[in-house]
């Protein structure tokens, strides 16, 4: 078990180097570089030549790619992500402060996409073809169809100005000390983020679960004179587990990504405004480190679902 | 047409009378079991043969109550002849209390594809030791002790640390064994073997067989055996039923089905098995035709259009069962010319 683990985490290195480089090249395909983002047309066409190559050479653009491109990776292995173009800050102290508010987003809609949509699911595969079963059936698709934005535009207008129940967004006002304070800020942003989710968790728990319901071994433990409960939960639930647990490994990027538009909607202080922000000011330092946070987020996320499948699944542990 | 053999009551572990199940898919009913009568005696061995789909396994799972919601038990009883008295197992709620205690305790079942059949997240330990957990006393250590034991007496080999695999770490006869384990595990009076061996290749099946006997002699099991395979009714069988489009067309003890067959179809059967020793050119009769369209039966006798010896009164309405023998019965219109060898 100890060596798998550590096997896929060396896969992993190799390909989060491949993936940075990936990014790396494609910023630098896009027209213009730094220099161009820094100064304004009018500035730019005045400019003196000598003027602007010195300033390209400060900044390192005159070295080729491949160096440039491992200079870059050599700060980052030292948490150094670069300065902001437009405002010169740290990018590693921008993504100190917004790092935490996407996760602490992410993880609450995680939990209750994953708790809600195998609990829906399991319901739904077990009182196939019934009322609830339609029902659910229904919302799933209504939950898989909608986008975001629309979900937290229609929240906020009945939620925060309707009702009046719950802030409009944001994450936090100066007075607040505890995260009990914060927490009527996170209500709307992370319900939002994750009903997408919990429908798509719950469409796969149902078929997972029918599946598995339909396979031999439950006969057997219902012939063994099991109650219903445990051939239901155990033997069905712990076999349509493996499915789910992938999926929502994979959709966890896509939570991370939701996250964009959620926090933009919500104005939620994270790195998926922070990401519009910079796209906007081509801001493009900044860009690389969210998307290589993407990327490595997406990388250790799938080595975490390899080992949860293995914990899971004995068939897979044991590389059958 | 209910038909009871004059045994003794304390010999029969389980009677079934009259059985008929039904499937019910899109409007359109399927009358997968069609009023089955038999009995099984204690200690005994009761083969049950017949071609897919002719209703022997909807019979073993209309007794322990595995039928598919789609499907229900239509008339009959099924009486399990318990120390406690008698019980009707078909008026048990399916997975209510009562019938859960008996299932896996006091009937238990192995199924065909021991590859499905167990689950593979789970260790063998832990399903031998569930179904201890659930009918005995033994708790915790002991339950893993149990099951140890229990794949020793198996013959499985290093039954301590074959506890703690996998299904999918066992190979495909060791499977089985397990399976047998498992349904063992609490000594059950009737064993119900689904075809046992169908997915097992020739050597294992015959290893199988002969833990199976084992068991009977050892245990006095009564073992109700779902075959296709008429070399295994010569083998194992004390009693035989054959089964043909939901009804049992002749039953009787193995010697009197196989030495006296007194139905065409049973005949057929037996024609159709190759016997070792007579070369490749020996003359394996096929039986002609296929079965007939269960939503779309014949009226008369369900064998008729197949059938060699076809009258016209074959065609008019089923054959009623008549009774050779206290033991031996039959539903023919013809059995008494064919007892006495007509060949047309």
């Amino acid at each position: 078990m100890l060596a798998y683990v550590i096997r896929r985490v060396l896969i992993m290195i190799p390909m989060a180097v491949a993936i940075s480089f990936l990014i790396y090249l494609g910023l630098d395909a896009t027209p213009g570089d730094a220099v161009s983002f820094m100064l304004s047309p009018e500035q730019m066409s005045g400019a003196n030549p000598e003027r602007l190559a010195e300033l390209r050479q400060a900044l390192g653009l005159d070295q080729p790619l491949f160096v440039r491109y491992f200079i870059w990776l050599w700060g980052l292995l030292q948490g150094n992500f670069g300065y902001t173009l437009t405002g010169g800050v740290p990018i590693s102290d921008l993504l100190a402060r917004r790092l935490p508010a996407t996760l602490e987003l992410a993880a609450v809609a995680l939990v209750l996409s994953t708790v809600f949509g195998s609990i829906l699911g399991i319901i739904s595969a077990l009182r196939r073809g019934s009322a609830t079963d339609n029902t659910l059936t229904v919302v799933g698709m209504v939950g898989v169809s909608i986008p975001e934005f629309f979900f937290g535009l229609v929240a906020i207008t009945v939620f925060a100005l309707n009702l009046g129940w719950l802030p409009v967004g944001g994450r936090s006002m100066p007075q607040y000390i505890t995260f009990w304070d914060r927490l009527p800020h996170l209500v709307m942003p992370s319900l939002v983020l994750s009903i997408m989710m919990t429908a798509g968790v719950m469409r796969y728990a149902r078929a997972a679960m029918l599946d598995a319901l339909n396979k031999d071994f439950i006969k057997t433990a219902r012939s063994k004179g099991l109650p219903e409960w445990r051939v239901n939960l155990l033997h069905g639930f712990r076999v349509a587990l493996t499915p789910v647990v992938v999926l929502i490994g994979f959709r966890l990027p896509a939570l991370i990504g939701g996250s964009v538009i959620v926090e933009q909607v919500f104005q939620w202080p994270g790195v998926g405004s922070l990401f519009v922000l910079s796209v906007r000011n081509q801001d493009y330092p900044v860009v690389m480190a969210v998307a290589l946070i993407s990327v490595v987020t997406v990388l250790v996320v799938s080595v975490v679902i390899d080992v949860l499948t293995a914990i899971i699944d004995p068939r897979v542990r044991l590389g059958n | 047409m209910t038909t009871t053999t004059q045994l003794p009551v304390d010999d029969i572990a389980l009677s079934v009378r009259d059985l008929k199940t039904f499937f019910y898919t899109n409007k359109r009913c399927n009358k997968a079991v069609n009023g089955v009568s038999f009995e099984i005696r204690k200690g005994k061995t009761l083969c049950i043969v017949g071609e897919s789909g002719c209703g022997k396994s909807v019979t073993a799972s209309a007794i322990m109550q595995l039928l598919p919601t789609l499907s229900r038990i239509e008339e009959g009883e099924i009486i399990y002849h318990s120390e406690r008295g008698d019980i009707r197992l078909d008026t048990l709620e399916r997975n209510g209390k009562a019938m859960r205690s008996i299932r896996g305790s006091e009937i238990a079942m192995i199924f065909q594809d021991p590859m499905t059949a167990l689950n593979p997240v789970f260790t063998i330990g832990f399903q031998i030791a569930e179904n201890l957990r659930y009918h005995t006393a033994l708790r915790g250590r002991q339950l893993m002790d149990k099951a140890i034991d229990l794949l020793r007496s198996m013959g499985i080999p290093a039954p301590e640390r074959r506890v703690e695999q996998f299904p999918h770490q066992f190979s495909g006869g060791m499977r089985q064994r397990a399976m047998i384990a498992m349904a063992m595990a609490c000594n059950p009076k009737i064993l119900i073997a689904d075809e046992p061996t169908t997915a097992l290749d020739v050597t294992i099946q015959a290893q199988i067989f002969e833990l199976m006997a084992t068991l009977k002699r050892e245990h006095g099991t009564a073992i109700m055996l779902i075959t296709h395979d008429m070399g295994v009714v010569a083998e194992l069988a004390d009693d035989v039923a054959v089964m043909y489009m939901g009804n049992i067309v002749e039953a009787g003890t193995v010697d009197e089905v196989l030495r006296r067959p007194s139905h065409p179809y049973t005949r057929a059967l037996l024609d159709s098995v190759p016997v070792l020793g007579r070369g490749k050119n020996q003359d394996i009769r096929a039986i002609p035709g296929s079965t007939p369209d269960p939503f779309n039966r014949p009226k008369g006798c369900q064998f008729a259009d197949r059938c060699a010896y076809r009258l016209d009164a074959c065609e008019l309405a089923l054959p009623a069962e008549t009774q050779l023998s206290p033991t031996h019965r039959v539903r023919c219109v013809r059995h008494e010319e064919f007892a006495n060898g007509v060949r047309s």
